[in-house]
């Protein structure tokens, strides 16, 4: 798994109103539909969201080859928790297309600073599975690598909502 | 200049009925759910409506929603 933790300088609340908001946004242009499936609050007044996304990579014709698909929609599907007493927010994403070939879950955990309620804590998390044909543990590694960078587009999205709602300087995402 | 930017829906003719819920679900977010105000959701026809698209596109699509989980917490629904 690959794990990172940032700081941005905007409360919990605002950020969460961003991240349920997150799509559209010019840093994730492959996300193409995002759907509700299901929301519910549970015993504990947590609101749960179960969320469908299809995203279109527009694949390069030789991965399409390889791949035997020139279907390039895929589609994730991801569970939220909103706790709005405690002030905190958890993510669950995983892939339900490509499964054969690979799984990619994620976790998002978004709270107030411990020191600072001003101030949000992102932590992210990235297990990747190649599944199959056994590739080597290189190929892993740089899939984790592109996870981490995109895993910051993931913030600069949110700061550019963000930015969008409240037309302020938004200062970066400081990696903790 | 401010441009608005809007997501589709995973069904094209669903959309219209996701951005009427969205723009619900956000309001009643950020203004009764975020501030601990416990009062009746106003969302709740809107989402049956949209719904009744979303599931109808996602059988026609196959979208494989159900069977993949993540590899995470207790996935039950407890009663709302």
């Amino acid at each position: 798994a690959t794990r990172w933790s940032c700081v941005v300088h905007y409360p919990w609340e605002t950020v969460i109103k961003a991240a349920m908001r997150k799509y559209p946004n010019p840093m994730n242009p492959n996300v193409v539909g995002v759907d509700v499936l299901d929301r519910n609050l549970d015993t504990d007044g947590r609101l749960h969201s179960h969320r469908l996304l299809s995203t279109e990579w527009g694949l390069p014709g030789i991965v399409r080859a390889i791949l035997g698909t020139g279907h390039t929609r895929t589609y994730v599907k991801e569970h939220s928790i909103v706790d709005p007493e405690e002030k905190k927010m958890e993510l669950y994403s995983t892939n339900i297309t490509l499964t054969n070939l690979v799984s990619v879950d994620e976790r998002l955990v978004y709270r107030p600073h411990p020191d600072n309620p001003e101030v949000t804590v992102l932590t992210q998390e990235a297990i990747i599975t190649v599944k199959g044909v056994s590739l080597s543990s290189y190929l892993e590694g740089m899939m984790a690598l592109r996870m981490s960078a995109n895993a910051r587009k993931g913030w600069d999205a949110i700061e550019w909502i963000i930015q969008n709602s409240e037309r302020e300087n938004v200062p970066l995402c400081e990696l903790y | 200049m401010l441009i608005v930017l809007k997501m589709n829906s995973v069904g094209e003719d669903c959309t219209d009925l996701k951005r009427e819920y969205d723009q619900c679900f956000n309001r009643w977010f950020a203004e009764k759910f975020l501030k601990e105000d416990r009062s009746g959701d106003p969302c709740t026809e809107m989402f049956k409506k949209y719904q009744h698209c979303v599931q109808k596109a996602i059988k026609e699509k196959n979208i494989p929603i159900d069977g993949v989980e993540f590899m995470g917490p207790n996935k039950e629904k407890p009663d709302s």
